[in-house]
């Protein structure tokens, strides 16, 4: 077992870029079990040794109001970390050194400090006294500039030097009033007698009490009864009474105040800046006009990035791949092998690698996005309108890219902090057409509509995007519950990202898309392979497929659609596009005289229900692996199961009320 | 008086903190608690406010904003 190495801080600290500085390229992202968020793991290497790398989420304090805030808190609690390296902002000590405070009153004694962006303090006027903090404080403490390496080495060496007990440590823990002292004095005794003090620091039990912590109070409340549990929340009651305020408040508050006290020991500030080059950018960049106005030109430069950099990449790994199918049909004698690897096997692979370049890009964006600070305005300036459905102000990235592709969109997801909000916004995030989707729409507004094909394509693309926003207010009551996040959040300092950190990152996520979706697309491919090519081929009107489609008929009725319809919706599961390609092998014709044969089987208001249909029904494989790779099984199942049932019941009801009309 | 009562410019010291146990605990780890000395960079809508807290930028919205309680400074 390698010993651990956990990493610790607020957001926007430098954080990856240090962990980056520790693993190099040796790391690995996945999520924290049970929850999709972000896990990231890596390997450091010093003097022949080797240590795990655990990046923790990045956050502000250890309370129980958010799933990152559980992770580190847990981590922390269970002690697994052999050194704490805990990166702390030089120019930000009062609110970075809140969380360091925390982590020492779990307990944690084997705590480094790394004071990162120490080149930026003489800029902003503050002078650090680096010995008498860590005289003050009780850990070591490095200076390091993560983005040009300084302190970095110092940094490992320390971290190797705690790892084999070398240093011993006396972290400073923060006093209390009188009252708050004496009452967690008495919920510690209280606690001594349950078996909870083998595992947890007792103080910070009796803190976390006085705080009204739900989690450490349902653990408690397992060993020490309703009674005494009753008993310590009557006394907070009656603190909170004398203080006037809650306790959590009056808790937060002194910490704030011993820290204030700790700083002037150590902190000098030779000038206050008032107003930076930041805040000047953000009267612009956040105006109502100008703001607006500059958050569409950034929208269109991240959809041009993805998809106009993207999709050629994309036909040409298509291409390639199809290509080498066909190579390698000609020496495989054997039909149904040949099928398998040809249309199954490569087919599969290829449309797999062929997503690669679009998320590789989309990552690169979103870093740079994050890296430059613009993602936290552009969240501020959306979040009033985008609460309007139970989203956050970021969920309007991944809507937007969604009109592209929703692979790229799905993975976009990543960059929401709450849970919650991240499920929802991949749930609804399939019912936004996509490019795929526009064709099957303007083929068949064309085909049926030529006199009003624009209005119809308009008129789905209206529904489906009312039906997404009105399914996030739905799903946000009914099936993901969470508490709202506040709409409160640090906006960081405009700077210019580091290219390597954003590379290297878009990789690594890049990877795990490859290595998490790929397999549910290239199952999805072998399946429908194998649907169409058994007993006969598809178009014989025996294959697997076509009985499939009879099989669903009866459904398929009820929005007056026939078993083609049904059929092409099956294929139309690997690509949009192949449920008008379906038809052209079904009626063996192609183009302009597919749109007169299928104008003279179908009405116009099947034609709409089919469009329609085929817009909302369910995500492509590729989406479902995307879902997948960020939500796991369950949401990619949920997400499934719910937009079949949404086009079914629209329609339905378009149907009906069209027959009507 | 309430934080949206500053206007830009203008700073406050925070006394208390309203609303929920989440946004609470959501602001003092920002660093809003009472005691704290803040100042506000934007106070026009629409968008949220932006103050400062040290060298620390927050955006907040009207909502949350009116749940802090200042004194003015």
């Amino acid at each position: 077992m390698l010993k651990v190495i956990a990493l610790v801080g607020n957001p926007n600290v430098g954080k990856t870029t240090i962990f980056n500085a520790l693993t190099g390229m040796r790391q690995h992202v996945g999520n924290w079990p049970g929850v999709t968020v972000e896990k990231k793991e890596g390997i450091m290497e010093y003097r022949g040794e080797e240590y795990l790398v655990v990046d923790l989420p990045g956050i502000y304090s250890l309370t129980a109001h958010s799933v990152d805030e559980l992770i580190a808190r847990n981590f922390i609690l269970e002690g697994n970390a052999e050194v704490i390296v805990d990166i702390v902002d030089s120019t930000c000590l009062m609110r970075n050194l809140f969380l360091t405070l925390e982590i020492f009153e779990m307990g944690a004694k084997n705590v480094v400090i790394a004071l990162n962006k120490f080149d930026l303090t003489k800029k902003k006027g503050i002078i650090i006294d680096v010995e008498d903090m860590e005289k003050v404080i009780g850990v070591p403490v490095i200076p390091t500039n993560a983005k040009s390496g300084e302190g970095l080495e110092r940094l490992k060496r320390t971290i190797v030097m705690m790892a084999e007990g070398k240093i011993t440590t006396a972290p400073i823990i923060p006093r209390y009033d009188e009252p708050i002292e004496r009452e967690i004095e008495h919920v510690s005794a209280l606690l001594k007698e349950t078996p909870l003090v083998k595992k947890y620091p007792l103080r910070w039990l009796a803190i976390k009490l006085l705080q009204r912590d739900e989690e450490v109070i349902k653990l408690v409340l397992k060993h020490l009864g309703r009674a005494k549990m009753d008993e310590i929340l009557r006394h907070v009651g009656e603190l909170e009474d004398y203080y006037k305020r809650s306790l959590d408040i009056v808790i937060a508050s002194q910490k704030y105040e011993f820290l204030e006290r700790l700083l002037r020991r150590f902190v000098r500030h030779v000038a206050e800046v008032r107003e930076t080059f930041s805040d000047q950018l953000d009267r612009v960049l956040t105006h109502p006009v100008y703001g607006m106005l500059s958050l569409l030109i950034v929208f269109y430069a991240l959809f041009q990035f993805v998809f106009t950099l993207g999709a050629p990449l994309q036909e040409l790994l298509d291409g390639a791949f199809s290509a080498l199918g066909e190579m390698l049909g000609l020496y495989i004698g054997n039909e149904a092998l040949r099928g398998l690897i040809v249309d199954g096997i490569i087919g599969g692979v290829g449309s797999v690698l062929s997503f690669f370049p679009l998320v590789f890009l989309l990552f690169v964006g979103m870093s740079i996005l994050e890296d430059t600070g613009y993602m936290a305005r552009m969240a501020a300036m959306m979040e009033k309108y985008m609460r309007m459905f139970g989203l956050p102000g970021k969920s309007i990235i991944p809507m937007v890219l969604a009109f592209g592709c929703n692979v790229p969109a799905i993975m976009a997801t990543r960059t929401l902090e709450n849970e919650r909000d991240r499920i929802i916004t991949m749930l609804i995030n399939p019912l936004v057409p996509c490019v795929a989707r526009m064709t099957v729409i303007t083929f068949l507004a064309g085909t049926f509509f030529p006199e009003r094909k624009a209005i119809v394509a308009v008129s789905i693309y209206a529904m489906a995007i009312a039906l997404a926003l009105l399914s996030a207010l739905l799903l946000g009551r009914l099936v993901v519950r969470g508490e709202d996040i506040p709409f409160v959040f640090e906006l960081p300092d405009y700077s210019i990202p580091s290219w390597k950190t954003v590379i290297l990152h878009s990789w690594e996520r890049s990877k795990e898309f490859l290595h998490k979706a790929g397999t549910v697309i290239l199952a999805g491919s072998i399946a429908v392979w194998f649907l169409s090519s058994y007993p006969e081929q598809v178009g014989t009107g025996t294959s697997y497929a076509e009985m499939l489609g009879r099989t669903f008929e009866p459904l398929a009725k009820l929005m007056g659609l026939d078993w083609k319809a049904a059929v092409s919706l099956i294929f139309g599961i690997i690509a949009k596009e192949n449920v008008i390609a379906t038809y052209n092998v079904i009626y063996g014709v192609s183009g302009e005289a597919l749109g007169e044969v299928m104008a003279s089987t179908m009405t116009p208001l099947q034609a709409y229900v089919l469009a329609l249909v085929t817009t909302l029904y369910m995500p492509c494989i590729a989406t479902i692996g995307a879902i997948r790779a960020e939500g796991g099984n369950r949401w990619a199942l949920v997400a499934v199961m719910y937009n079949l049932l949404l086009a079914t019941v629209v329609g339905i009801v378009v149907y009906t009320m069209g027959s009507v009309l | 008086m309430l934080l949206t009562a500053l206007r830009e410019g203008e700073e406050g010291v925070v006394v208390d903190i309203l609303g929920s146990p989440n946004v609470r605990a959501r602001l003092i780890a920002l660093g809003i608690a009472p005691g704290v000395r803040i100042r506000v960079i934007k106070a026009q809508g629409p968008g949220p406010m932006i103050i400062a807290v040290g060298a620390l930028r927050v955006a907040i919205g009207w909502g949350i904003a009116n749940k802090i309680v200042v004194r003015r400074v």
